[in-house]
């Protein structure tokens, strides 16, 4: 949305001068929210207004990018509360950290096991963004030290965690030319590491105790001229986190200036099963980053695909994969279903053929992941199609009879099929909770 | 879409005798009937033929007979603002003044009585210059009643522009320009102001009153109204709000909708 009126009008000197051609400032501010007039028309104009106008044009949470290269991560344009208003644009970046108290070995170990934390869901791998290094010790060269150790053994982005200015800047020294996240400024020491994130032109995590000193902090440091920030009220607590991440998309969807950044949430809990719960809720309430400190791939795989779903976008449909699924154990003489890939629609056959404890094959016709009346109506769930996904999908191989059972919705398409495939169609229930009995009373290779 | 009850009112013969007689019950049965009808606000006017110095008391009677009648907030709705302001400090709960216009005398009367009571204000997108004809003068002077409610304090959420609705068979052009500028109020601020509309106003002598006020109500809503002071009797008008919720996505959808839409 553009500018409005009175936030125009507001900026506005309020002279009535009529320099820009308009009768009032109001008329102005009108003609310039409809497009119709330029700030430039003024000649009155500060140039704080103008700073202040231009920005709130630019989306209301900024674009930050971390790391480099291949593992480079986007975050924030973000846009929406609620995923269901339009949808949720870049997944939440999961960081495992590692503590420089940890022994050289260790810490080469975990970040190993980091690595491998990629896991394969509905035919794409997703993994972890991040390795995490924490300044535990308080000493700048262990700390420096174990940036070392992580930076040589993983391709991910660093999150480099340290308050003490002298050990950020010898971490960043071993590890800069990647682009690590720097954590972070805080009231005490936020203009040196406001220069170092300058110097090293990457991400910097801004703390405050609060909203609203976190609030005077981000200003401090986008009048330093750093605009690439994430930001950290300091919850800790579940409860609190929670609250301020909502008050901070809230507020910057109102374009609140100083908190129109990505967030960054730290899972602190050592139970695994709280920890694994609280960051969910972290990805689900806007964080942008999230750092916790298990490598165990039983607590981030729920994570990953917890991610996965919640920032798919709800208006496009979601489809399954359009190739042959088993459902038990099937033989050569196991039952063909023909659907769509709508993934609604396929998991609804999916479970009641399963729960008809017979053995079958399900075909999802590949319908732009429509459902079977959608595709039909839409052409796109054809004899033709079907035809192409018997021939081609290899099912032919698979069993040792030529019969296809077809949804009741669209029998009218039986005889085409038959013709075009050479298949024997049988009419199969109009809804797929029929389909145990229609097997028990129809179905014989 | 918050209805305004437009019933109690001095200009409609039972009422204006009513408060003649100092007789509550035609004012507590309308009360009780708009609120089964759906109405969210009732408003409260005494009608001319009240002398202005009786205002205030009147409207005062009116508010506290309407308020223990039904469970509803008033929209105290008269010229005279000793008479807003007596029903004002009767009323319980978060009342709306019924109304201010552009012109800056007006808006320096209500505009901190409003404030004071914490109450709704209805503008009205006018000055003495008289209704102005096309859209963009109506939003302009919508956006000076929205200027000054900002610098009184008063929450947009709290402001309810009226882009006036004059009657269809002398002042048709008047219906397009009125839906244009519904469009553009909602534009002027975020978030932004409300928007309602004297809504029997569009067909007065016209034949055919009822169908001619929801058709006109739905392409409203279609531009951005959120309220509208009209006749809740008129049980195909509430059909069309109820369906027109649901098609602009306001309230969800069920089988039910028109009951649903009656039960809340």
């Amino acid at each position: 949305m553009g500018l409005t009126g009175l936030e125009i009008f507001k900026r506005l000197p309020k002279t009535n001068c009529k320099d820009c051609g308009q009768p009032t400032c109001l008329a102005f501010a009108m003609a310039m929210a409809a497009g119709k007039a330029g700030l430039d028309q003024c000649p009155h104009v500060s140039d704080e207004a103008k700073e202040a106008l231009g920005a709130a044009s630019a989306p209301p949470v900024a674009l930050v990018k971390i790391g480099t290269g291949e593992k480079q991560w986007e975050l924030g344009n973000e846009t929406v509360l609620f995923r269901h208003d339009k949808r949720f644009e870049h997944p939440t970046a999961i960081a495992i950290s590692v503590s420089d108290t940890m022994s050289a070995d260790e810490i080469s170990a975990k970040v190993a096991k980091i690595n491998k934390l990629v896991f394969d869901r509905v035919g794409q791998t997703h993994s972890v963004n991040l390795v995490a290094v924490e300044n535990a010790s308080g000493e700048a060269d262990k700390f420096a030290a174990a940036v070392k150790v992580a930076f040589d053994n993983t391709e991910l982005p660093l999150l480099l965690i340290s308050e003490d200015t002298a050990a950020m800047e010898k971490a960043l020294e071993v590890a800069g030319s990647k682009k690590p996240v720097i954590c972070g400024a805080t009231a005490a020491n936020y203009e040196a590491m406001t220069a170092l994130a300058k110097k090293y032109d990457t991400a910097l995590v801004v703390k405050g105790t609060n909203l609203s000193e976190l609030a005077d902090l981000s200003e401090k440091v986008i009048a330093l001229g750093h605009k690439q920030l994430l930001l950290d009220s300091g919850a800790r607590e579940v409860n609190k986190v929670l609250a301020d991440q909502t008050q901070i998309r809230r507020q910057a969807l109102k374009r609140f200036r100083p908190f129109g950044y990505p967030t960054i949430a730290f899972v602190t809990s050592t139970d695994p099963f709280q920890s694994v719960v609280d960051a969910g809720i972290y990805i689900t309430k806007y964080a942008g980053l999230m750092v916790m400190s298990s490598a165990d791939p039983a607590d981030i795989l729920p994570l990953v695909t917890l991610r996965l779903n919640i920032y798919t976008d709800p208006q496009k449909p979601i489809a399954v994969e359009s190739k042959i699924y088993e459902i038990g154990t099937p033989g050569a003489d196991a039952p063909v279903f023909v659907t769509t890939n709508f993934s609604l629609t396929y998991f609804c056959v999916a479970g009641d053929v399963e729960s008809a404890r017979v053995p079958g094959y399900i075909l999802p016709v590949d319908t732009d992941g429509i459902s079977v009346l959608t595709g039909w109506a839409a052409g796109k769930f054809t004899p033709e199609k079907i035809t192409e996904m018997l021939q081609g999908c290899g099912i032919a191989d698979k069993v040792n009879h030529r019969k296809v059972i077809i949804p009741g919705g669209v029998a009218v398409l039986s005889g085409k099929l038959q013709e075009l495939s050479g298949w024997e169609v049988l009419v199969g229930p109009r809804e797929s909770a029929g389909i145990a009995s229609f097997l028990k009373q129809r179905w014989s290779a | 879409m918050i209805l305004i009850g437009e019933r109690i009112n001095g200009m409609f013969k039972d009422i204006r005798e009513a408060i003649l007689n100092k007789d509550p019950e035609p004012v507590r049965y309308w009360a009780k009937r708009q609120y089964e009808n759906c109405a969210s606000y009732l408003d409260v006017n005494t009608g001319p033929t009240v002398e202005a110095k009786d205002q205030p008391a009147v409207m005062e009677w009116l508010v506290k007979i309407a308020q223990e009648a039904a469970p509803l907030p008033c929209c105290i709705d008269s010229t005279n603002p000793e008479a807003i302001e007596a029903g004002l400090a009767a009323h319980k709960g978060k009342a709306m003044i019924n109304s201010t216009s552009a012109d800056q005398w007006k808006m320096d009367i209500y505009m901190p009585m409003a404030a004071k009571y914490s109450a709704a204000l209805i503008g009205l997108a006018m000055n003495e210059k008289g209704v102005p004809k096309s859209a963009a003068d109506r939003a302009a002077l919508a956006m000076e009643i929205v200027v000054n409610a900002d610098a009184n304090g008063i929450p947009m959420e709290d402001l309810y522009i009226d882009p006036l609705v004059l009657p269809c068979n002398v002042a048709q052009e008047h219906g397009p320009e009125a839906l244009e500028a519904l469009r553009q109020i909602k534009m002027l601020a975020d978030p932004s102001p409300r928007t309602t509309m004297g809504l029997s106003n569009i067909s007065q002598r016209c034949n055919n009153r009822h169908l001619l006020n929801r058709t006109f109500l739905i392409m409203s809503m279609a531009c951005g109204l959120d309220s509208a002071i009209a006749d809740v009797e008129d049980q195909e008008l509430l059909d069309a709000v109820a369906a027109a919720n649901i098609m602009l996505n306001k309230d969800i959808y069920c089988d039910s909708f028109l009951k649903t839409f009656r039960q809340r």
